[in-house]
Protein backbone atom coordinates (compact mmCIF):
# COMPACT_ATOMS: atom_id res chain seq x y z
CA UNK A 1 0.00 0.00 0.00
CA UNK A 2 1.06 3.43 -0.83
CA UNK A 3 2.09 5.98 2.08
CA UNK A 4 3.08 9.23 2.17
CA UNK A 5 6.80 10.35 2.90
CA UNK A 6 5.98 12.71 5.25
CA UNK A 7 3.56 10.84 7.35
CA UNK A 8 6.51 8.28 7.49
CA UNK A 9 9.28 10.92 8.51
CA UNK A 10 6.53 12.40 10.97
CA UNK A 11 6.17 8.67 12.97
CA UNK A 12 9.87 8.09 12.81
CA UNK A 13 10.38 11.55 14.30
CA UNK A 14 8.23 11.08 17.05
CA UNK A 15 9.64 7.32 17.80
CA UNK A 16 13.14 8.29 17.74
CA UNK A 17 12.23 11.45 20.28
CA UNK A 18 11.27 9.59 23.21
CA UNK A 19 13.47 6.25 23.11
CA UNK A 20 16.50 8.25 22.01
CA UNK A 21 16.75 10.06 25.00
CA UNK A 22 15.79 6.38 26.65
CA UNK A 23 19.09 5.76 24.79
CA UNK A 24 21.02 8.93 26.13
CA UNK A 25 20.05 7.94 29.76
CA UNK A 26 21.09 4.34 29.28
CA UNK A 27 24.59 5.49 27.70
CA UNK A 28 24.90 7.68 31.05
CA UNK A 29 23.85 5.42 33.56
CA UNK A 30 27.06 3.65 34.32
CA UNK A 31 29.62 6.10 32.44
CA UNK A 32 29.84 10.24 31.95
CA UNK A 33 30.32 11.71 28.55
CA UNK A 34 30.67 14.45 26.67
CA UNK A 35 28.35 15.67 23.83
CA UNK A 36 30.76 14.34 21.31
CA UNK A 37 31.98 11.25 23.17
CA UNK A 38 28.10 10.43 23.36
CA UNK A 39 26.89 10.83 19.82
CA UNK A 40 29.99 8.48 18.96
CA UNK A 41 28.83 6.01 22.14
CA UNK A 42 25.19 6.17 20.51
CA UNK A 43 25.77 5.52 16.57
CA UNK A 44 28.86 3.21 17.12
CA UNK A 45 26.54 0.35 15.72
CA UNK A 46 25.87 2.42 12.74
CA UNK A 47 22.35 1.32 12.75
CA UNK A 48 20.82 4.72 13.23
CA UNK A 49 22.07 8.06 12.07
CA UNK A 50 21.49 11.23 14.22
CA UNK A 51 22.20 14.52 13.30
CA UNK A 52 25.12 14.92 16.10
CA UNK A 53 22.88 18.35 17.03
CA UNK A 54 19.76 16.64 18.12
CA UNK A 55 21.73 15.47 21.25
CA UNK A 56 21.92 18.76 23.11
CA UNK A 57 18.24 19.22 22.86
CA UNK A 58 17.84 15.77 25.06
CA UNK A 59 20.82 17.06 27.72
CA UNK A 60 18.50 19.99 27.95
CA UNK A 61 15.56 18.73 28.71
CA UNK A 62 16.92 15.50 31.22
CA UNK A 63 19.17 18.92 32.86
CA UNK A 64 16.05 20.65 33.43
CA UNK A 65 13.86 17.71 35.06
CA UNK A 66 17.21 17.25 37.05
CA UNK A 67 17.71 13.62 35.23
CA UNK A 68 21.58 14.59 34.62
CA UNK A 69 23.73 16.80 36.42
CA UNK A 70 26.97 18.47 34.27
CA UNK A 71 30.40 19.40 35.43
CA UNK A 72 32.97 21.33 32.96
CA UNK A 73 36.40 18.90 32.99
CA UNK A 74 40.22 20.23 31.34
CA UNK A 75 40.83 18.05 28.38
CA UNK A 76 45.04 17.24 27.93
CA UNK A 77 44.26 18.47 24.41
CA UNK A 78 42.18 21.49 22.79
CA UNK A 79 39.22 23.09 25.09
CA UNK A 80 37.51 21.91 28.26
CA UNK A 81 34.35 19.48 28.28
CA UNK A 82 31.13 19.33 29.72
CA UNK A 83 30.31 16.18 31.04
CA UNK A 84 27.03 14.88 32.12
CA UNK A 85 26.27 11.66 34.37
CA UNK A 86 22.74 10.42 35.32
CA UNK A 87 21.48 11.76 38.78
CA UNK A 88 20.04 9.16 40.95
CA UNK A 89 16.41 10.20 40.21
CA UNK A 90 17.59 9.73 36.62
CA UNK A 91 18.88 6.10 37.20
CA UNK A 92 15.24 5.28 39.11
CA UNK A 93 13.63 6.41 36.12
CA UNK A 94 15.76 4.88 33.43
CA UNK A 95 15.08 1.35 35.45
CA UNK A 96 11.06 2.33 35.59
CA UNK A 97 10.97 3.38 31.69
CA UNK A 98 12.85 1.08 30.64
CA UNK A 99 10.78 -1.98 31.77
CA UNK A 100 7.66 0.29 29.98
CA UNK A 101 9.56 -0.05 27.15
CA UNK A 102 10.01 -3.93 26.97
CA UNK A 103 6.65 -4.17 27.43
CA UNK A 104 5.41 -1.77 24.62
CA UNK A 105 8.01 -3.56 22.33
CA UNK A 106 6.87 -7.07 22.84
CA UNK A 107 3.42 -5.56 22.59
CA UNK A 108 4.91 -4.42 18.74
CA UNK A 109 6.57 -7.67 18.10
CA UNK A 110 4.49 -10.36 19.29
CA UNK A 111 3.67 -12.19 16.33
CA UNK A 112 -0.03 -11.88 16.16
CA UNK A 113 -1.59 -15.14 14.18
CA UNK A 114 -3.27 -14.93 10.98
CA UNK A 115 -5.14 -17.30 11.67
CA UNK A 116 -6.50 -15.63 14.77
CA UNK A 117 -6.92 -12.65 13.20
CA UNK A 118 -8.94 -13.75 10.52
CA UNK A 119 -11.09 -15.82 12.65
CA UNK A 120 -11.77 -12.78 14.59
CA UNK A 121 -12.73 -10.53 11.68
CA UNK A 122 -15.36 -13.34 10.50
CA UNK A 123 -16.67 -13.27 13.96
CA UNK A 124 -17.69 -9.79 13.52
CA UNK A 125 -19.30 -10.21 10.11
CA UNK A 126 -21.46 -12.86 11.29
CA UNK A 127 -22.79 -10.61 14.39
CA UNK A 128 -23.35 -7.60 12.48
CA UNK A 129 -25.46 -9.72 9.36
CA UNK A 130 -26.91 -11.49 12.30
CA UNK B 1 38.31 32.89 22.38
CA UNK B 2 40.93 31.12 23.21
CA UNK B 3 43.54 29.18 20.55
CA UNK B 4 42.30 26.04 19.66
CA UNK B 5 45.21 25.41 16.61
CA UNK B 6 42.32 25.73 13.79
CA UNK B 7 44.03 26.68 10.61
CA UNK B 8 42.79 30.63 10.04
CA UNK B 9 39.61 29.39 7.25
CA UNK B 10 38.45 26.56 9.53
CA UNK B 11 38.43 29.25 12.79
CA UNK B 12 36.24 31.60 10.66
CA UNK B 13 33.79 29.04 9.45
CA UNK B 14 33.35 27.68 12.97
CA UNK B 15 33.16 31.15 14.29
CA UNK B 16 30.40 31.63 11.75
CA UNK B 17 28.51 28.48 13.04
CA UNK B 18 28.82 29.86 16.73
CA UNK B 19 27.43 33.11 15.41
CA UNK B 20 24.21 31.72 13.97
CA UNK B 21 23.90 29.16 17.28
CA UNK B 22 24.16 32.63 19.51
CA UNK B 23 21.96 33.54 17.10
CA UNK B 24 19.04 31.47 18.20
CA UNK B 25 19.08 32.47 21.43
CA UNK B 26 18.54 35.89 22.08
CA UNK B 27 17.04 35.44 25.25
CA UNK B 28 19.13 33.23 27.16
CA UNK B 29 21.20 34.79 30.24
CA UNK B 30 24.62 35.52 29.13
CA UNK B 31 25.72 32.98 31.16
CA UNK B 32 23.93 30.44 30.24
CA UNK B 33 24.27 31.20 26.19
CA UNK B 34 28.40 31.30 26.95
CA UNK B 35 28.46 28.26 28.41
CA UNK B 36 25.82 26.32 25.77
CA UNK B 37 28.47 27.66 22.77
CA UNK B 38 31.61 26.76 24.54
CA UNK B 39 30.09 23.22 24.85
CA UNK B 40 29.33 23.69 20.91
CA UNK B 41 32.83 24.82 20.28
CA UNK B 42 34.50 21.56 22.24
CA UNK B 43 31.89 19.64 19.96
CA UNK B 44 33.29 21.07 16.82
CA UNK B 45 36.80 20.53 17.97
CA UNK B 46 36.50 17.23 19.09
CA UNK B 47 34.96 16.04 15.40
CA UNK B 48 36.93 18.01 14.06
CA UNK B 49 40.60 16.82 15.19
CA UNK B 50 38.62 13.30 14.75
CA UNK B 51 38.17 13.64 11.33
CA UNK B 52 40.82 12.18 8.90
CA UNK B 53 39.96 14.20 5.91
CA UNK B 54 42.67 16.15 4.04
CA UNK B 55 41.11 19.45 3.15
CA UNK B 56 40.64 21.26 6.01
CA UNK B 57 37.72 23.13 4.61
CA UNK B 58 36.11 20.26 3.61
CA UNK B 59 36.76 18.89 6.65
CA UNK B 60 35.25 21.51 9.29
CA UNK B 61 32.47 21.62 6.53
CA UNK B 62 31.98 17.75 7.01
CA UNK B 63 31.65 18.15 10.79
CA UNK B 64 29.55 21.41 10.50
CA UNK B 65 26.91 19.07 8.28
CA UNK B 66 26.87 16.66 10.63
CA UNK B 67 26.15 18.52 13.31
CA UNK B 68 23.19 19.77 12.04
CA UNK B 69 21.59 23.19 11.93
CA UNK B 70 22.06 25.49 15.05
CA UNK B 71 17.68 25.40 15.08
CA UNK B 72 17.98 22.34 15.85
CA UNK B 73 20.73 22.21 18.41
CA UNK B 74 18.78 24.60 20.48
CA UNK B 75 14.89 23.05 20.97
CA UNK B 76 13.94 22.92 24.21
CA UNK B 77 16.84 25.45 25.58
CA UNK B 78 14.08 28.23 25.49
CA UNK B 79 11.08 28.01 27.23
CA UNK B 80 13.28 26.71 30.36
CA UNK B 81 15.20 29.94 29.89
CA UNK B 82 12.52 32.54 29.20
CA UNK B 83 11.06 31.50 32.44
CA UNK B 84 14.34 31.90 34.52
CA UNK B 85 15.46 34.81 32.91
CA UNK B 86 11.89 36.60 34.20
CA UNK B 87 12.21 34.76 37.78
CA UNK B 88 15.99 36.13 37.50
CA UNK B 89 14.66 39.21 37.08
CA UNK B 90 12.47 38.89 40.54
CA UNK B 91 9.39 39.42 38.21
CA UNK B 92 7.01 36.30 37.86
CA UNK B 93 4.34 39.18 36.53
CA UNK B 94 5.92 39.67 33.49
CA UNK B 95 6.13 35.72 33.14
CA UNK B 96 2.77 35.77 33.37
CA UNK B 97 1.56 38.67 31.34
CA UNK B 98 4.33 37.06 28.81
CA UNK B 99 2.29 33.52 28.98
CA UNK B 100 -1.13 35.30 28.55
CA UNK B 101 0.31 37.86 25.88
CA UNK B 102 1.70 34.35 23.90
CA UNK B 103 -1.84 32.91 24.22
CA UNK B 104 -4.17 36.11 23.31
CA UNK B 105 -1.26 37.69 20.85
CA UNK B 106 -0.53 40.56 19.92
CA UNK B 107 -3.72 42.22 19.43
CA UNK B 108 -4.65 42.36 23.23
CA UNK B 109 -1.63 43.10 24.36
CA UNK B 110 -0.85 43.91 28.40
CA UNK B 111 -4.03 46.62 28.00
CA UNK B 112 -6.21 44.04 26.74
CA UNK B 113 -4.85 41.14 29.04
CA UNK B 114 -6.06 43.35 32.14
CA UNK B 115 -9.39 44.23 30.69
CA UNK B 116 -9.90 40.16 30.08
CA UNK B 117 -8.94 39.28 33.37
CA UNK B 118 -11.12 42.30 34.95
CA UNK B 119 -14.16 40.93 32.86
CA UNK B 120 -13.35 37.23 34.38
CA UNK B 121 -12.83 38.25 37.78
CA UNK B 122 -16.35 40.05 37.23
CA UNK B 123 -17.98 37.08 36.36
CA UNK B 124 -15.99 35.25 38.81
CA UNK B 125 -17.58 37.69 41.55
CA UNK B 126 -21.39 37.45 40.27
CA UNK B 127 -20.67 33.11 40.55
CA UNK B 128 -19.46 33.72 43.62
CA UNK B 129 -22.35 35.74 44.84
CA UNK B 130 -24.85 33.02 43.00
CA UNK B 131 -23.57 30.66 45.49
CA UNK B 132 -23.82 32.90 48.27
CA UNK B 133 -27.09 33.70 47.74
CA UNK B 134 -28.08 29.91 47.53
CA UNK B 135 -25.56 28.92 50.42
CA UNK B 136 -28.05 31.54 53.33
CA UNK B 137 -30.97 30.36 52.06
CA UNK B 138 -29.97 27.09 52.99
CA UNK B 139 -28.42 28.13 56.26
CA UNK B 140 -31.73 30.05 57.05
CA UNK B 141 -33.81 27.19 56.19
CA UNK B 142 -32.09 24.90 58.35
CA UNK B 143 -32.03 27.87 61.17
CA UNK B 144 -36.09 28.15 61.37
CA UNK B 145 -36.35 24.04 60.69
CA UNK B 146 -34.72 24.35 63.82
CA UNK B 147 -36.76 26.78 65.30
CA UNK B 148 -39.61 25.05 64.61
CA UNK B 149 -38.97 21.82 65.51
CA UNK B 150 -38.15 23.46 69.41
CA UNK B 151 -41.46 24.84 68.89
CA UNK B 152 -43.08 21.40 68.23
CA UNK B 153 -40.70 19.41 70.73
CA UNK B 154 -40.17 21.75 73.33
CA UNK B 155 -42.58 24.46 73.78
CA UNK B 156 -41.25 25.31 77.13
CA UNK B 157 -37.58 25.84 76.33
CA UNK B 158 -39.12 28.09 72.50
CA UNK B 159 -41.03 30.56 75.03
CA UNK B 160 -38.19 30.58 77.07
CA UNK B 161 -36.09 31.80 74.05
CA UNK B 162 -38.34 34.11 72.91
CA UNK B 163 -38.57 35.77 76.57
CA UNK B 164 -34.67 35.65 76.11
CA UNK B 165 -34.86 37.32 73.06
CA UNK B 166 -33.07 34.96 70.85
CA UNK B 167 -36.39 34.05 68.70
CA UNK B 168 -37.57 37.13 67.48
CA UNK B 169 -40.14 36.00 64.65
CA UNK B 170 -40.89 38.45 61.78
CA UNK B 171 -43.85 40.90 61.32
CA UNK B 172 -45.84 39.46 64.69
CA UNK B 173 -49.42 40.95 63.19
CA UNK B 174 -48.90 37.78 60.64
CA UNK B 175 -47.80 35.24 63.12
CA UNK B 176 -50.08 36.25 65.63
CA UNK B 177 -53.20 35.06 63.27
CA UNK B 178 -51.27 31.96 62.96
CA UNK B 179 -52.33 29.28 65.89
CA UNK B 180 -49.78 28.71 68.73
CA UNK B 181 -50.35 24.83 67.77
CA UNK B 182 -49.60 25.20 64.24
CA UNK B 183 -46.48 27.36 64.21
CA UNK B 184 -44.41 24.56 64.90
CA UNK B 185 -45.78 23.33 61.51
CA UNK B 186 -45.62 26.06 59.75
CA UNK B 187 -41.90 26.93 60.41
CA UNK B 188 -40.84 23.64 59.57
CA UNK B 189 -42.80 24.37 56.09
CA UNK B 190 -41.37 27.68 55.38
CA UNK B 191 -37.59 25.95 56.58
CA UNK B 192 -38.91 22.98 53.62
CA UNK B 193 -39.07 25.82 50.79
CA UNK B 194 -36.03 27.81 51.83
CA UNK B 195 -33.85 24.86 51.84
CA UNK B 196 -35.65 23.74 48.47
CA UNK B 197 -34.79 27.25 47.01
CA UNK B 198 -31.12 26.48 47.82
CA UNK B 199 -30.99 23.36 47.14
CA UNK B 200 -32.53 24.22 43.87
CA UNK B 201 -30.18 26.85 43.12
CA UNK B 202 -27.52 25.01 43.71
CA UNK B 203 -28.76 22.44 41.36
CA UNK B 204 -29.24 25.13 38.72
CA UNK B 205 -25.91 26.52 39.06
CA UNK B 206 -24.16 23.46 37.95
CA UNK B 207 -25.73 23.39 34.84
CA UNK B 208 -25.19 27.91 34.50
CA UNK B 209 -21.33 27.00 35.44
CA UNK B 210 -20.79 24.33 32.69
CA UNK B 211 -22.74 26.96 30.54
CA UNK B 212 -20.36 29.77 31.25
CA UNK B 213 -17.14 27.72 30.91
CA UNK B 214 -18.48 27.06 27.73
CA UNK B 215 -18.42 29.98 26.69
CA UNK B 216 -15.55 31.15 28.37
CA UNK B 217 -13.92 28.53 26.13
CA UNK B 218 -15.71 30.01 22.96
CA UNK B 219 -14.47 33.31 23.58
CA UNK B 220 -10.86 32.14 24.67
CA UNK B 221 -10.61 29.87 21.77
CA UNK B 222 -11.70 32.77 19.02
CA UNK B 223 -9.25 35.24 20.27
CA UNK B 224 -6.33 32.61 20.06
CA UNK B 225 -7.58 32.25 16.47
CA UNK B 226 -7.79 35.74 15.54
CA UNK B 227 -4.99 36.51 17.57
CA UNK B 228 -2.60 34.02 15.21
CA UNK B 229 -4.79 35.50 12.00
CA UNK B 230 -3.56 38.94 12.75
CA UNK B 231 0.35 37.63 13.95
CA UNK B 232 0.30 35.71 10.24
CA UNK B 233 -0.27 38.85 8.95
CA UNK B 234 2.03 41.05 10.51
CA UNK B 235 5.05 38.84 11.41
CA UNK B 236 5.56 36.11 8.50
CA UNK B 237 8.96 35.64 10.11
CA UNK B 238 7.95 33.82 13.28
CA UNK B 239 6.63 30.87 12.09
CA UNK B 240 10.12 29.82 11.19
CA UNK B 241 11.20 31.08 14.60
CA UNK B 242 8.28 28.68 15.76
CA UNK B 243 9.42 25.65 14.52
CA UNK B 244 12.57 25.77 16.69
CA UNK B 245 10.43 24.30 19.49
CA UNK B 246 10.41 20.79 17.59
CA UNK B 247 13.34 18.24 17.78
CA UNK B 248 13.93 17.29 13.85
CA UNK B 249 16.01 14.36 13.43
CA UNK B 250 17.52 14.03 9.67
CA UNK B 251 17.81 10.11 7.91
Amino acid sequence: MEYQDDAKDRRITQLRKGILELAVMGVLYHERHYGYSLVRVLSESGAVSLKEGTVYPILARLDRDGLVRSEWVESAQGPPRKYYALTASGRRLFDDLSVELDLLISLVQRKWSVEQGSRASRKKVLVVKG
Amino acid sequence: MEMLNYPETVASIADDYLERVKAQLPLLPAGEREDFLAEVRSHIYEAYFESSCADEVARILAVLRNVGEPVDMVADRLPKSMVRSGAARNLPLYVLGGILVALFGLPLGFGGVAVLMGLLLALGGIVMAYYAVAGSLLFAGSLIGLVGLIRLALPGVYYQLVELGYINLGPPEFLAQVPASALGMLLIAIAILFAAGGIGMLRLGKKMLRGFRFLVGLAFDWMRSTAQKVRARFTPGRRDRRSAGHVQFVK
